[in-house]
């Protein structure tokens, strides 16, 4: 099958036109991928490019998802506003994260660390009751863009896809560049990418750092689109869904990062759809995601870049 | 003005002294090859010059600056080159891409303009690229330049390490034995290739090899290193005729 590189735009487009096929909830469902995109993006900067071990997403995730949430609450900042301190707070916090890489940590070690990180990170959401409500969770008002309210899911999705649309070609951009290039080699052996006079420390931080900033975006998306935020939001659950996304997706692999979070937030949410089967959600999730690595160990783009080549050079590793 | 001047460098593993008060020299359009039996330090040597590993005590300069307080690439970017002896390239990116990394301290694109993919960002990564495809293709492999260097064989894995470790055309290249594991003739054609680098671009090479023919033919001057000392040190001929090196490691 010959495919044209307009293929990239094309489909853009057509998603441009859910709204008027999707009832508020299935728009809701879409806004939720949206969000996870960016989760998904951020995440696989550092696991599956930077190739390493870090689980400290969803502390990103949450302050991002915190920063908006407070922000807009304590401030009275409109959301639009916050979305890029969000991103920032993030990027901090990946800056906090890459402490231990920087140090030496590698591997599971790296993993306990960052894990831990996370869970301290909720325990400070539960401990400061003045700014993130506790354990009784922070509701977060309706968003605000430019002076309009986002009162519906279709509101939401447009000013969302804008935004997941922006951050997603940028990072594709860079990962596409010298910068991109760093970090797998990284990936790859760390000696000899020093040894090619790349400062492997600062791109540690640089990826950590990007992988914040992404994260924090979807966090402060979050906070709009669910409008309450909670310290469970961002419990050890949350950490095997990020990761599912990306393993599902591909590790390393932009397009991937968006296939997984497509699978990972939809199949839920379609299973519930249907009657029948509901209550057994939580085995067809697991199975499903067992049986994608099974067969696909490299992840839906894989299977992407085999239906046709146009993918592969672009979207695909390995 | 020296290349490289190693003075008394010691490198120690907790109590194992890998190498032990070693001094040599290297200069441009000269091949200093360095040999010894396995476990006898030369790599180490190299990781000591390039940064991987801390001196004990003694002092390394590259063209009469200290280097053994830099970091890695700090010392890669003073126009140090090294290849690995196992492993080395990148096997999640394409032989251009080892290649364009081997290039990464000449790609001075901003992060702004590559955000913003700007004409300049854009004409540099060209540049980069047309310059890595023209090395590579000097080298015979550019039919190789799309391929994943894990698919690589050992001899076109040997290669793209040597172009990307030359593709900033450094004073001194490290070379950890290139020749294993490749069949004669591209053994010959690898000889060939450093003996060009030496003696038109004049840069310095010292290379670590067991193939003793080879180091014989392509040297200028041998070094011997066993137990982390230097125990000889001559052109070729001598060393072939040194009874401590032939006992040492010819094994004669
Ligand atoms: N990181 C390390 N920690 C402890 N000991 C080490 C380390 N690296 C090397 N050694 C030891 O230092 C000695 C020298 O090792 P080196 O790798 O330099 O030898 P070599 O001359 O390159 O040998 P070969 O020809 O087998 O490559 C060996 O005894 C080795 O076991
Ligand atoms: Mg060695």
């Amino acid at each position: 099958m010959k495919l044209n590189r307009s293929i990239f735009w094309i489909f853009p487009l057509l998603v441009l036109a859910l709204p008027l096929v999707l009832n508020q909830y299935l728009q809701y469902v879409v806004n939720l991928i949206l969000v996870y995109i960016l989760v998904g993006v951020g995440f696989n900067i550092v696991v599956g490019n930077l190739g390493q071990l870090a689980f400290s997403n969803v502390a990103f995730f949450g302050i991002g998802a915190y920063a908006s949430g407070i922000l807009t609450t304590q401030l009275g900042m409109p959301w639009w506003l916050t979305v890029i301190p969000a991103g920032l707070c993030g990027a901090l916090a990946g800056c906090a994260a890459s402490i231990p890489a920087l140090r030496g940590v590698r591997l599971f070690y790296l993993a306990i660390m960052t894990l831990a990180f996370g869970e301290l990170m909720r325990w400070l959401y539960i401990r400061t009751p003045g700014l993130t409500g506790g354990s009784m969770g922070l509701t977060v008002p309706e968003p605000a863009v430019f002076g309009w309210m986002l009162t519906t899911e279709y509101h939401k999705f447009y000013v969302f896809l804008f935004i997941v649309v922006v951050v997603v070609i940028a990072t594709s951009r860079l990962l596409e560049s010298r910068i991109g290039r760093a970090f797998l080699a990284i990936k790859n052996d760390e000696n000899a990418a020093a040894a090619m006079g790349i400062p492997t420390g600062q791109y540690f931080l640089l990826a950590f750092a990007l992988s914040g900033f992404v994260v924090g975006i979807g966090g402060s998306m979050y906070a709009a689109l669910v409008g309450h935020l909670s310290p469970e939001d961002f419990d050890l659950i949350q950490v095997i869904l990020h990761f599912a996304i990306i393993m599902v997706g591909g590790l390393g692999s932009l397009i991937g990062s968006i296939l997984g979070s497509i699978l990972i937030t939809a199949t839920p949410e379609v299973i519930r759809h249907f009657e029948w089967l509901v209550g057994s959600e939580e085995w067809i999730f697991g199975v499903s995601i067992i049986v994608v690595i099974l067969f696909l160990p490299r992840g839906l783009s894989s299977l992407l870049a085999k239906v046709n080549s146009i993918f592969k050079d672009r979207y695909y590793r390995n | 003005m020296a290349l490289l001047t190693v003075t008394n460098a010691t490198v120690q593993f907790g109590g194992l002294i890998a190498v032990n008060q070693v001094s040599f020299g290297a200069e441009p359009g000269k091949v200093r090859a360095l040999i010894g039996p396995n476990g006898a330090g030369k790599t180490t040597l190299f990781k000591a010059i390039a940064g991987e590993e801390q001196l004990a005590s003694g002092t390394i300069h590259f063209q009469d600056q200290a280097i053994h307080t830099l970091t890695p690439h700090e010392i890669s970017a003073r126009g140090i080159r090294r290849t690995f002896q196992t492993g080395g390239l990148f096997g999640e990116l394409t032989a251009l891409e080892n290649v364009l990394t081997g290039l990464h301290t000449q790609i001075p694109s901003s992060f702004g303009g590559l955000l913003a993919n700007t004409r300049s960002a854009k004409a540099v990564e060209k540049a980069a690229t047309k310059k890595a495809l023209k090395l590579l293709d000097l080298m015979g492999i550019a039919h190789v330049a799309e391929q994943w260097a894990r698919d690589l064989s050992g001899g076109q894995k040997r290669m793209v390490e040597i172009v990307r470790a030359l593709a900033t055309d450094p004073p001194l290249l490290l070379l950890d034995e290139p020749a294993v594991g490749l069949a004669p003739p591209v053994r010959l054609e690898l000889m060939n290739i450093i003996r060009r680098l030496v003696d038109e671009e004049n840069i310095g090479v010292i290379l670590i090899e067991h193939a003793i023919e080879f180091v014989m033919t392509v040297s200028d001057t041998i070094m011997v290193l066993n137990n982390g000392e230097v125990i000889a040190e001559g052109a070729p001929e001598e060393i072939r005729q040194n009874k401590d090196v032939l006992e040492a490691y010819l094994g004669r």
